[in-house]
This record gives C-alpha cells, structure tokens and sequence, in this order.
C-alpha cells in the first residue's frame, strides 16, 4: 500500500496545482466578502436582498423541480422501453440543450406575443380575440418553463446512462418481486438513481441561479439583477463583488454538505459489464402515451422553437450581412474545442486522485472547482481580467526581451478567453468523468497495479478506455455550452472576435430576434451535428 | 505559488500554440493596414460596421472593435489601466460616458472640425467625450382610445386618470435610468419620487420585456399609452414581420413636456481612452462619424437623431414632427443615476 501512495504523490501534486489554478482568479471575488460594507450596503439590505433572493429561491426550486419530474421519466421511458422513434429520441432529447437559453426566452415570447403567430392566427384567420392574460409567458412561471424545457436534458442525460448501464439487476429483482412499473419507477428507479439525479440537477440550478440574459428580458428580479443592479445601476462594483461573493459560498456550502452526506454511500461495481437493462416492447395505449408525452417535451423544447427560428430566418434573409459567417463558425469552433478537450484532460487527472484519495479533503477539494459556474459569467470575467492584466504585468520583463512593444499579450489574446472557459465550466466536465470514474470503480485499477503496472501506465491502459463513454458525454456536454456562452464571450474576446453567440447576443440584445435567429440556427445546427456525431460514438462504446 | 504560476505559464503558452491561428491571423491583419484605431463599443449595430469599413476605406485606418455591454467593458478599460489598447469606448447611452469620466478613464481631445460639428450641449466640457447620435424617449399612445390632446407631459401620465394604462419597461434599464436621472436634474429627488410613485401606481402590468414589447402591449390592448425610444419605432414600423408594421401604424407619437420641460434625449457617443496610442487616429473616427455622410447614415438606416445640425432626421422621424429637448447639461444623467437606481427600488418599480 505504501507503494501505491506514493507513485500517487505527481497525481496528487498535478491535480492541486489544476484545482488550485482554476480557484485562483476566484481570489479578489474572495476577497470581496472582507471588503469594507459600502455606503450602498444598507439600500440593497433593504430594498434588493430579500425579494430577490425569494424569486431566486423561486425559480431554482420549481426549474429543479420541472427538469426532476421531466429529465427522470424520460430517462426511464428511454432506458426502459421501446415505443415509437424511441430511438431517435434517446438522443435527440439532448437537443434542447442547443438552443441558447436567452434566445428561447425571446423566441416563446416572440411566439406569444401580439404580433406572434399563435395570436396572429387566431385574430387573423379564425377571427377570435384572446385574453392576453393566458399569453403572458414573461414573468416568473414563463422563466420556469423556459428554464425546465431548456435546461432539463442536463438531469436526462446522465440518468439515462446511469440507469441504461446500472439499473438492471435491481429492476430484473423488482420485476420478479412482482411490482409493477410505476412502483418500480418510484421505489427503485428514483432512489438508486439518486446520485446522477442530484449531479444534474445541481448543474441546473446553478445555471438557474446565475443566469441574467433571461431574467432581464422577463423583467423578473433574481439575484443576479441585484448584483448587476448594484453594479451597473449604482456603479458601485466592490459591493456587487461581494454580493457575488456571498452567492459563491453559500453554493459551496451546499456543495460541500451534499458531497459529504453522500461521501460514504459509493457503490462501485466488481464488473463494468452489468446486464444492460432489456428493453420493454410497449404496446396499445401504453405505447401511444409514452410516445405522446416524449414528443410533446420534444416539440416544446426543441421543434417549435427551432421552426420559429426558422421562419424569422426566411423573413430576414439577406437583410443582415451573412459573409463573415464562416469566421464566425470557424471562431465558435476554436474555442469551444480547445477549452473542451483541456477541461476533459484536467478533469481525468482530478478524477483519478480523487478516487484514490483518502481523506475528506481529497474527496471535496474537486468539488470546489465549481465555483466557477456558481457566479454570474460578467463577475467571472471581472476576475479573469484582473489575473490576467496581473500576469502580463509579470511577464513583462519577458516581453520585452521578445522585442514586443506591447504591454498586455495574453490579456488581448484569445488565450484569456479560453482560460475563462475553462475557470467556468470545469465542473461540467469534471461532473461527468468523476460520475464515470464512479462507475468504474477503483477494482481495476488496483487489479493493473496489483500486477505491476504504475499508476499512470494503468491510467492510459486500463481507466481511459473504460471511461470513453464519459468522456464523449463530458465533451459533448462542455462543447455545446460553450458553443452558446455569453457575457465571458462579450467581455474577454480579443479585437475583433466575433462568434455566433456574440453575433446572436447582439441583435437579441437590442429586440432584433427576428435578425438573432440566422446566428442562433448555426449555433443550434452546429451544436446538433456535435450531440450526434458523440452520441454516435457513445452508442458504439455502449454496444461494445 | 511559483510552481502554480509556472503551470498557468505553460498552460497559456501551450493554448497559445493551440490557438496561433487565430490571434496569427489578427496580427497579420494589424500589420496590413498600418494605421488602426481600436474601439470598446456598446452598440452593436450593423450599421456601425458598415461606416467602419467605409472609414477604413478612405482613409486606410482599421477600426479594431470589441463590442460587449458598457459597464462590462468599462472596468475592462478600468483594469488594464495605462496599458490598455482601446482608443475610443463608444457606448449607446451618455451616462457611461460620464461614469467613464468619473473614473478617471478618459482624456481630453481636440479638434476644430468636431466643435463645429457636433453641437456644444452633445459635448464633455472637457471634451472628453463627443456625442454622435440621439434617441427621444416619448409617449407612445394608442390611436383609437387616447387623442393626443389628452397628452401633455411625462408627469401627467402618473395622474389619476392613467391609472392602470400606463406600460413601460422595467427599471434595469437604463434608458429608464437615464430620464429618471433627468427628472431629478430638473424637478428634484423628491417630485422625481413622486412622479415614478405614481408611474407605478398606474401600470398597466409589472414592466416586462423591451421597448418594442410595450408598442405590442398596446395594440393587444393592455394598455393605452407606452414610454420608448424613437429609434425602437422605428425598426418597428419598417420590420421585416407584417404584423408589427401593423401594431406600429396604429400608434401615434407624441412629444411630451413640449410646453414645459422639454422631451428626454439619450444621446449615444464616444469618449477618448486615457493614454490612448491612436489617439489622432481616433479623432479622425469622431470626425468621420460626426460628419455630414455617416450622420445621414445613422439618420436612415438606424433611425437615430443626428447630432450634426447640417443633417436632417430621417423622413419618418421628421413625419413625426420637430420638438423641444430637455435643457440639461447631459453630465446630469450620469450624477443622478445611482439616485434614480434607488428611487426605482423604494417605489417598487420592477
């Protein structure tokens, strides 16, 4: 054992010095919870905290809710059964993922709208005027809807492959007890599949929690309003740091107790060849009723958005200029992979270590790495600007003696924006190898190295090819959302830089959606070949 | 720490060999054109690019451009201090600009051909920043239910009789902001209360969505009259969707505080960046987009007030009528906007 440990120390040292370096521009947001209260303190006390953080609370609990109920039926529905196009949808339910938040938010509400086609038509064609009321979708329930539809195939995803890879001998146990497939459902299903469940949806409700482009458009007041009200509204950004700061821990904390609560209740298998679950072949109106209700959520999340999309890129054709779009493309696609595969990489270092390490400390300093996605992307990007004008300052002695005259290299490069993306979604990816990781189990690994191979023969040889399958669906996953990041694109890019989500951000910002929708359907297609070029990759690795 | 440090060193370089193409290819587009002039901007207008490009064009500068939000870019500037690249911040509202200046950010420009164009009110008094175009932020109304006799001020609209007819949208905006901030310039912190009070006393529905979505709210009936920006009517009235022509050919504009006051102008405009290095180059970019040819441009394709006197408004906005502004000196915005930030929150003004 003594042996183990030690050729384990350059894991441990790699995957510090990885944890460390993510968290180290979280320092000054740190640091603002020390700073001095400003003479704004007591105002946004009185008038922003409280209310806010109540439709904050609101709007995470029921989206968790929402992407709970709906990610976890339709995980089991797929896992489980075979009814019509069930097999498209295994993957196609991932879709919705695609489709920028913000720019859902102004499509349904574009659709609903007065001028939109749902009222349009019926005013126009069947001559029937409606009750605005029942058409309303932006205030705090419309924000939910938005937020489920959008966001639940976070929670779909790693449910499904949980249970598609684990839930068979319990199922098959059930099956013989002879419960049927609702109790099945509650008594089996949703508690064994517990962990994956909590990994997505913490995912969501962060999301939730710092997202603003669609709150702002909805006119709803969430924390994130108040921390960019305090910023924006009243200048003063050494409190909206702190606020910031507060949201920061209070996410860790959770984080950090959930971890801890959970820590103990590992089960890995001997065997990563469990029984895969056998499909149930539906029939009747069994068959009808899961086919309806998949293609409904499908349709809200993903058909008619993109249909709308579609339409207003009819109407606008060339009204915008269309011929930068390959820079475009090429731009989103630079960076998007290059963050991805980084993250992946340092996210299978970190996930080794922590398997083996002993000790709390081991287990939770990972999880810190999420801090990064705790925060609005604007306070981040505030950071990140700071480290890296820092940095530059540091290595200025360097520039120089490379005959450069300027003074901020890596801080008017695109390697800031990068970095930016790697700070952010780190835990994205981190989420799903560590959740492979899980699945694998240690036994393996300890067989290899029972047998003489070191650590890092065993890591190539023996846990990288057992984990592809978390590591396409940890890639697919970090690509498509930095596919369609916002406010770190805005703010961090070098001179120039435009990419389909700035491009999208751009004209949604300023009430043009019909003119967004050209950007928003690459950025959409794109994102669509991505899911099912690594679902393709993912199915081969699950039939092997 | 040193090691950490040598790790994010190598980790930089290693991603810049990744990206070489990328930041490669924007160097060689530097070096091309010799001369350039880098730009922090706000608006993000297609039409913004289309007189860069022209610039470039005739004068063989390339206009270098981060667009991004304005607050967000300001503390950019902020944090790369003396070192920064950016030459110009050209934001879509004057209040950031004296916040710019405020923090220290900006620097003086001269140059004879801008005080004759650009007009003395739509300028710094330092000269530290210049504005270019400007929007009127006015009263809206529904051609079927309101006459415009029955309009007269902004004030008015928090009267009883508004009660439940009034849409705007939510405060976080900072066109909002900004005429808040001007009632305080002008009437006071404690009228300027009183008039958001009574505001929300008579919305229609808590603010939600932008300016167009209140022009909508008014054809399906929520409400009889709407506060927004001239320019919004304007892409609305010449929108690629049939339907929101429609909704925008039913509405009827009218100036407010003609008799008293004057209507809100927000003015959008460019401030030099402290220790800018194209600083000339920059000048010559406020002289370009301050001239009579990209004036006329703003005016037509963007439906945006010209600042230059030479040039006319855009037909449709001229079919709208001339009108009074307000006679504040434009800084004002910027002083009294946290105040108005507070205001909007004791009032309740979502």
């Amino acid at each position: 054992m003594r042996k183990l440990s030690y050729y384990l120390n350059g894991w441990t040292i790699l995957s510090v010095i990885i944890v460390l370096s993510l968290l180290s521009p979280m320092l000054p947001i740190i640091g603002g919870l020390l700073a001095p209260s400003s003479e704004n303190w007591e105002h946004i006390k009185e008038y922003m905290l409280q209310d806010y953080m109540k439709t904050s609370f609101l709007l995470v609990f029921y989206t968790a809710v929402g992407t709970i109920v709906i990610g976890t039926s339709l995980a089991w529905l797929i896992a489980q059964y075979e009814f019509p196009l069930s097999r498209f949808y295994k993957w196609a339910l991932i879709l919705p993922l695609s489709i920028p938040p913000f720019i859902a938010a102004y499509t349904y509400s574009g659709m609903m709208s007065y001028t939109g086609v749902i009222q349009t038509t019926l005013r126009n064609v069947f001559n029937m005027p409606v009750n605005q009321k029942f058409f309303d979708i932006m205030n705090i329930p419309g924000a939910i809807f938005i937020y489920t539809m959008f966001l639940f195939p976070y929670v779909y995803t790693i449910t499904r492959v949980f249970l598609t890879q684990q839930a068979a001998s319990l199922v098959e146990s059930a099956k013989l007890l002879g419960k049927g497939p609702w109790a099945i459902f509650f008594k089996v299903v949703l508690p064994i599949s517990r962990a994956a469940i909590i990994g997505g949806v913490s995912l969501v409700s962060l999301e939730v929690l710092n997202d603003y482009g669609v709150v702002k458009y909805y006119g709803i007041q969430t924390f994130s309003t108040a921390i960019f009200q305090t910023w924006f509204g009243l200048g003063d950004i050494d409190a909206a740091i702190k606020l910031a700061a507060s949201l920061m821990t209070f996410v860790v904390l959770m984080l950090v107790v959930e971890k801890l609560l959970r820590g103990t209740k590992q089960f890995s298998y001997s065997n990563t060849k469990v029984n895969p679950l056998p499909k149930v072949r539906l029939t009747g109106f069994r068959k009808w009723g899961a086919f309806g209700y998949v293609t409904l959520i499908f349709c809200l999340a993903f058909l008619i958005p993109v249909i709308q999309l579609i339409d207003w890129f009819v109407l606008t054709w060339g009204a915008i200029p269309n011929d930068e779009f390959t820079t475009y493309i090429r731009n989103s696609m630079l960076v998007a992979g290059i963050a991805s595969v980084v993250i992946i990489a340092g996210s299978l270092i970190v996930g080794n270590f922590q398997r083996f390490a002993k000790g709390r400390i081991g287990k939770v300093l990972p999880k810190f790495t999420i801090v990064g996605y705790s925060i609005p992307g604007a306070v981040i990007a505030v950071a990140i600007v700071t480290m890296f004008i820092w940095l530059d300052r540091q290595l200025g002695s360097l520039y120089s003696a490379w005959g450069l005259d300027s003074t901020l290299v890596l801080s008017t490069s695109v390697v800031m924006l990068v970095v930016a993306y790697i700070v952010r979604f780190f835990a994205i990816g981190y989420n799903a190898i560590e959740s492979g990781y899980d699945k694998i189990g240690v036994n393996f690994s300890l067989a290899s190295r029972m047998l003489g191979a070191s650590v890092t023969k065993t890591f190539f040889k023996v846990d990288i090819p057992l984990l592809k399958g978390a590591i396409i669906s940890g890639l697919m996953l970090v690509f498509v959302d930095i596919m369609k990041e916002i406010p770190l694109t805005l703010i961090l890019r070098p001179f120039n830089f435009e990419t389909l989500a700035t491009k999208a951000f751009q004209y949604a910002g300023d009430e043009k959606i019909m003119q967004a929708s050209q950007p928003s359907l690459i950025i959409i297609a794109m994102s669509a070949l991505a899911i099912f070029i690594f679902y393709r990759l993912l199915d081969k690795e699950d039939a092997k | 720490m040193k090691k950490l440090l040598a790790l994010v060193a190598v980790l930089a370089l290693f991603l810049a060999a990744c990206s070489n193409s990328s930041s490669e290819s924007a160097e060689n587009d530097n070096s091309t054109a010799s001369e350039e002039v880098n730009l922090y901007t706000s608006r993000h207008y297609d039409v913004d690019d289309e007189l860069f490009a022209k610039f470039e064009e005739e004068t063989g500068i390339k206009v270098n451009v981060i667009s991004g939000e304005e607050d967000e870019l300001l503390e950019r500037i902020k944090r790369e201090g003396e070192a920064t690249e950016a030459d110009l911040l050209y934001t879509a509202d004057v209040g950031r600009l004296y916040r710019a200046k405020e923090e220290g950010v900006l620097e003086s420009a001269e140059s004879d051909v801008l005080f004759e164009q650009i007009p003395e009110k739509y300028r710094d008094e330092d000269n530290q920043w210049f504005g270019l175009t400007k929007r009127a932020r006015v009263i809206v109304y529904n051609k079927e239910t309101v006459k415009p006799e029955d309009l007269s001020t902004y004030e008015a609209l928090a009267e009883e009789e508004w009660n439940g007819r009034v849409l705007i949208r939510s405060s976080e905006n900072i066109y909002n902001q900004s005429l808040l901030a001007s009632f305080i310039a002008i009437d006071g912190e404690e009228q300027a209360t009183a008039w958001a009070e009574g505001m929300v006393n008579n919305f229609a529905r808590d603010p939600e969505g932008g300016d167009r979505d209140q022009a909508k709210a008014i054809a399906a009936g929520i409400g009889d009259v709407a506060i927004m920006n001239t320019y919004y009517l304007g892409q609305m009235v010449n929108s690629d969707d049939p339907e929101e022509v429609k909704v925008a050919e039913n509405l009827g504009v009218f100036f407010p505080n003609q008799e008293t006051t004057g209507t809100h102008v927000n003015v959008s405009g460019a401030g030099m960046v402290k220790g800018a290095k194209n600083k000339e180059n920059a000048i010559k970019l406020l002289e370009f987009l301050s001239a009579e040819e990209a004036q006329g441009t703003f005016a037509e394709a963007n439906y945006e007030y010209p600042v230059n006197e030479a040039v006319p408004a855009a037909e449709l906005l001229q079919s709208w009528g001339e009108f009074k502004e307000q006679e504040i000196p434009l800084s004002e915005l910027g002083t009294n906007n946290s105040k108005a930030v507070m205001i909007f929150n004791q009032v309740g003004w979502k």
